[in-house]
């Protein structure tokens, strides 16, 4: 008995003694993180900020403080035509893709519509959809010399649509927006009990009263919620008016800015820099509007008190297989038909109603992309942004999350926002952020013509997606584990690197595979910075099919659609594996995380 | 409900389930989790559709897999009260209240005069206009069963409503549960797994288990005679003896044990080679005297005060028996009787 006490006596002691001391103090890694993150995500706006009221580009001699941009730019008559389509576009696309995002979230999440389950990921499709290979499809198809168009037109004489009208772009928009919509609907319904709507239906009321009267109202902050993200992003919509705009002359904030910065005979960078600015301040007022509702819908939040929600479909009765019917035309409507559209454009000389495909095809457009040198370089460049800078930002995101959430670090409650804000920003004017941040600070000189500088541009525009993926992750993992590493002598990092990490493995490749996808698309930050020689794939198409090329653009989208599938799968079988390490970890209690829709 | 049938793939969660509740009686069905007890609460309110068997209310029929009559939820007039209480956040109380009515397309006045009286009725009169999160849980539940007999139900079911509530207020609302639904007269059938509560409110119990009712009664006879292992175990605690039946001397029967080679006195009336008996802890008699009697002398293995009475863990040759004494026993020798008639033979 003796022998044992004093065992154990000389064990503690001997731990005691040979505890690790760290050589810096943890707080000086975590304030280095900071830093990092800060001085990337508040970077680009001071010099944004500083242009647009200087009278002359920072690179010209003199100038002098001025508002004279913002007058320049308010005294432009096209300025504000394009300021009206673009609200125009966006309260249209908005009620557009919130109806349908909320018909979609009730109808897959809470009926028993045959095939609801399978539905669900092909409405997420247009987000992983390269968004200008979507948009090339469209314009394939239900363009003003689209397939469809001339199907229903020249051989049916039916009256057509036009998909280069305000109207007709908004449909597009909303394709787009959709899946934000219908993914926040989704989580808010996942997590109600569905005992309310039976408690509903036992006091006497049809499944179509239960989904007015309970379903739909209990949606009410999500609705609001999407209704303003969605609002807030298409303002700041470029794609969609170069692509489809420019053959009716319609133009829309963003085009409006990249052609008065491209127009070479008046430049005029200070007062695209004050566009810029404008647009930065009217979307972070809504957002911060959206914040705002999301607090003060506190009430809906304490629904579910007691365990076992269950799961019972409000049943649609003979309304089921029409429903079901509609649901699957909206998706091939919306993704399935342009893919398919884009893919034969890939291989023909033109798609036509006048003339078979199969007479007018052509491996001219796929021997273009391999053979062309700037396809390729800009092919090549954009992987390697994608897998490096990937890669390096899920790495710098996971550490910054551990230390705004689980260090004692003094400034770390602004890490969160810090980490949210870049994805709020309109792509654009955190491209023309960039373009000054690397001109005016010395440091931006070793970055400023090469792909490091448009590598970081894109990964700031979205490094929030990484966030919002590893977040919530981290929140299901109990604090009691880090207390447990730390009664067990392990510091900050020490905790960081052995207990929390591994067990974020499964989030931060989730992470990767989002941001992987999304880089090797994205291209509106880039628009400004993009050098011959720095091409990549976005740019490169957008420039192309400003020149008409249109068959090779085709076959880069589908390449590009090839990419991002091939990821997505491996991604997803890796997921899988890793399925039974993170529900180890996650049989702690659930908090709650930030809602889906940040995702977007 | 005749015959009820329900699986989930392989798994039989109801299996032949039938009983009746009669007018104005409180039934409870008492079981583990994952017994089927929940699974027959919503196929009476149609949450759920049986695989086979009958349900009727009165005279209508709510399911029939024979005639495949299946009448939808909204269509049984029952009120419901969820584990969740499931409030709806958007609603106020009173809204909550009145939404029943409102269905059933009542007049405005009528309404608020129904509300304000239901509401009255479960004391929750002054919080009309308040919000759910603005409510403990306990006026939470009060809300959640003001809204189920809000439109006068021909059933009230209650999905174990005291689960989340905290002991001491869970005491208290069984007792104004039982007064209000003794008042109002409704027919209910209660869900619980407590078996305090069950046996506190109930006029009538049903044990269930894997899919069947494995013992019905008051709650005295299936407490006082369980009929199987299962429920004497699932209703407080219990010993268990086995032995031979014998015909004493004296024209009792009795269980010879080899704890108790003397015998224990039982009601039977026919002799079998092996028999077990249960034994409430409360009915064993403990002693301290010195007289010895044959048989192994039992050994105090553990006791834990209990506030009114101890609980002692004693070993008796190869078996623990429980048994409770007012006092806390001294060292000396220790007798263990157990009186005619208490014990009951389980299955």
């Amino acid at each position: 008995m003796t022998t044992t006490a004093d065992q154990t006596g000389r064990l503690g002691r001997r731990r005691a003694t040979t505890l690790p001391r760290a050589a810096l103090p943890a707080s000086f890694g975590q304030a280095l993180v900071w830093l990092i993150v800060v001085v990337l995500v508040v970077g680009p706006f001071l010099p944004l900020l500083y242009a647009s009221v200087r009278s002359k580009p920072y690179y010209l001699p003199g100038g002098v403080f001025t508002l004279g941009a913002y007058q320049t730019l308010f005294a432009d008559p096209l300025f504000w035509h394009a300021v009206q389509n673009t609200v125009w576009f966006a309260l249209t696309t908005t009620v557009l893709a919130v109806a349908g995002g909320v018909t979609f979230a009730i109808l897959c999440g809470r009926t028993n519509m045959p095939g609801g389950r399978f539905y669900g990921p092909l409405l997420l499709a247009p987000v992983v959809i390269p968004p200008l290979g979507l948009i090339v499809g469209w314009v394939a198809i239900y363009g003003q010399s689209g397939y469809l168009t001339g199907l229903v037109g020249r051989n049916l004489h039916l009256p057509v649509w036009n998909l280069s009208s305000i109207p007709g772009m908004s449909v597009l928009g909303a394709a787009v927006a959709l899946p934000i919509a219908y993914l926040t609907c989704r989580a808010s319904l996942a997590g109600t009990d569905s005992a309310l709507e039976d408690a509903a239906r036992s006091a006497g009321a049809t499944p179509g009263q239960v989904i007015r009267r309970i379903t739909l109202p209990m949606l009410r902050p999500a609705i609001l919620n999407s209704t303003v993200l969605i609002f807030a992003l298409s303002l700041e919509v470029l794609g969609i008016p170069l692509f489809l705009g420019t053959p009716t002359n319609i133009d829309f904030y963003a085009s409006y800015l990249y052609k008065s910065w491209n127009s070479g005979a008046t430049p005029d960078p200070p007062s695209v820099a004050a566009g810029a600015v404008l647009l930065l301040i009217a979307v972070s007022v809504l957002l911060l509007i959206r914040a705002r509702l999301a607090g003060s819908e506190q009430r809906f939040a304490a629904t579910s008190s007691g365990a076992g929600a269950t799961r019972r479909p409000l049943d649609l009765g003979r309304w089921r297989w029409p429903l079901s019917a509609g649901t699957g035309a909206c998706v091939a409507i919306a993704s399935i038909i342009p893919l398919a559209g884009l893919v034969v454009m890939s291989g023909v000389r033109a798609l036509t109603t006048l003339v078979a495909p199969w007479h007018l095809l052509t491996a001219a457009n796929w021997h273009q992309v391999v053979s062309d040198v700037t396809f390729r370089r800009a092919m090549s460049n954009s992987l390697i942004i994608a897998g490096g800078g990937g890669a390096l930002t899920v790495l710098l995101v996971v550490v910054a999350t551990l230390v705004a959430h689980r260090s004692g670090f003094v400034l770390r409650r602004s890490l969160a926002p810090a980490l949210v804000y870049p994805r709020a920003v309109p792509g654009i004017v955190l491209g023309i952020g960039f373009f000054w941040a690397y001109l005016m600070f010395s440091p931006g000189a070793f970055v400023r013509n090469n792909l490091w500088g448009e590598l970081i541009a894109l990964c700031v525009r979205n490094l929030t997606l990484a966030y919002v993926v590893i977040y919530p992750s981290l929140m299901r993992i109990s604090t009691e584990f880090d207390r447990a590493a730390r009664a067990s002598g392990a510091g900050w990092w020490t905790i960081a690197r052995r207990i929390l990490l591994p067990a974020l493995r499964p989030a931060m490749l989730a992470a990767f595979v989002l941001m992987f996808v999304t880089l090797l698309s994205d291209y509106d930050p880039v628009v400004f910075l993009q050098k011959p020689g720095t091409e990549i794939a976005g740019v490169t198409m957008l420039q192309y099919w400003q020149r008409g090329v249109v068959g090779p653009v085709a076959a880069l989208a589908v390449v590009q659609v090839l990419i991002v599938a091939v990821v997505l799968a491996l991604g997803a079988r890796s997921q899988e594996r890793s399925t039974c390490l993170r529900s180890a970890w996650n049989t702690w209690p659930n908090r709650s995380g930030p809602s889906a829709s940040l995702t977007m | 409900m005749e015959h009820l049938a329900k699986s989930f793939g392989p798994v039989r969660v109801l299996d032949d389930v039938s009983f009746t509740v009669k007018d104005k009686e409180f039934v409870t069905l008492l079981g583990p989790s994952g017994c089927g007890k929940t699974t027959t609460l919503m196929s009476i309110a149609g949450f759920q559709t049986p695989d086979a068997g009958v349900i009727t209310c009165g005279d209508e029929a709510f399911y029939d897999s024979g005639t495949r009559i299946n009448r939808p939820a909204e269509r049984r007039n029952l009120g419901i009260v969820f584990q969740s209480y499931a409030i709806w956040p958007h609603m106020t109380v009173a809204g909550n209240v009145g939404f029943p009515l409102k269905i059933r397309k009542m007049g405005k006045r009528a309404i608020s005069e129904r509300v304000t009286e239901v509401l009255d009725l479960v004391e929750m009169g002054e919080h009309a206009g308040r919000y759910p999160h603005e409510l403990s849980g306990g006026q939470q539940q009060r809300v959640a069963l003001a809204r189920a007999i809000a439109c006068s139900p021909g059933v009230l079911l209650l999905d174990e409503p005291f689960s989340s509530l905290d002991a001491k207020l869970r005491e208290r609302a069984r007792a104004w549960l039982k007064d209000l639904q003794h008042s109002l007269g409704v027919s209910t059938v209660f869900v619980t797994h407590d078996q305090d509560e069950a046996l506190s409110m109930s006029d009538r119990i049903m044990v269930m288990d894997s899919g069947r009712i494995l013992r019905s009664g008051t709650p005295e006879e299936i407490y006082r005679e369980p009929g199987s292992r299962f429920v004497a175990e699932f209703l407080g605690q219990c010993n268990f003896l086995t032995g031979r039946l014998a015909r004493a001397a004296d024209g009792t029967h009795r269980l010879i044990t080899p704890e108790f080679p003397d015998g224990i006195v039982v009601r039977s009336n026919e002799p079998s080679a092996e028999a077990t008996i249960a034994v409430r802890p409360e009915d064993i008699v403990v002693t301290e005297s010195p007289v010895r009697h044959d048989g192994p002398e039992p050994a105090v293995l553990d006791v834990s005060y209990l506030g009114d009475h101890y609980q002692y863990r004693f070993a008796v040759g190869d078996i623990q028996l429980i048994a409770l004494s007012s006092h806390r026993l001294g060292t000396g020798a220790i007798q263990l009787h157990i009186p005619p008639d208490v014990a009951t033979f389980v299955g």
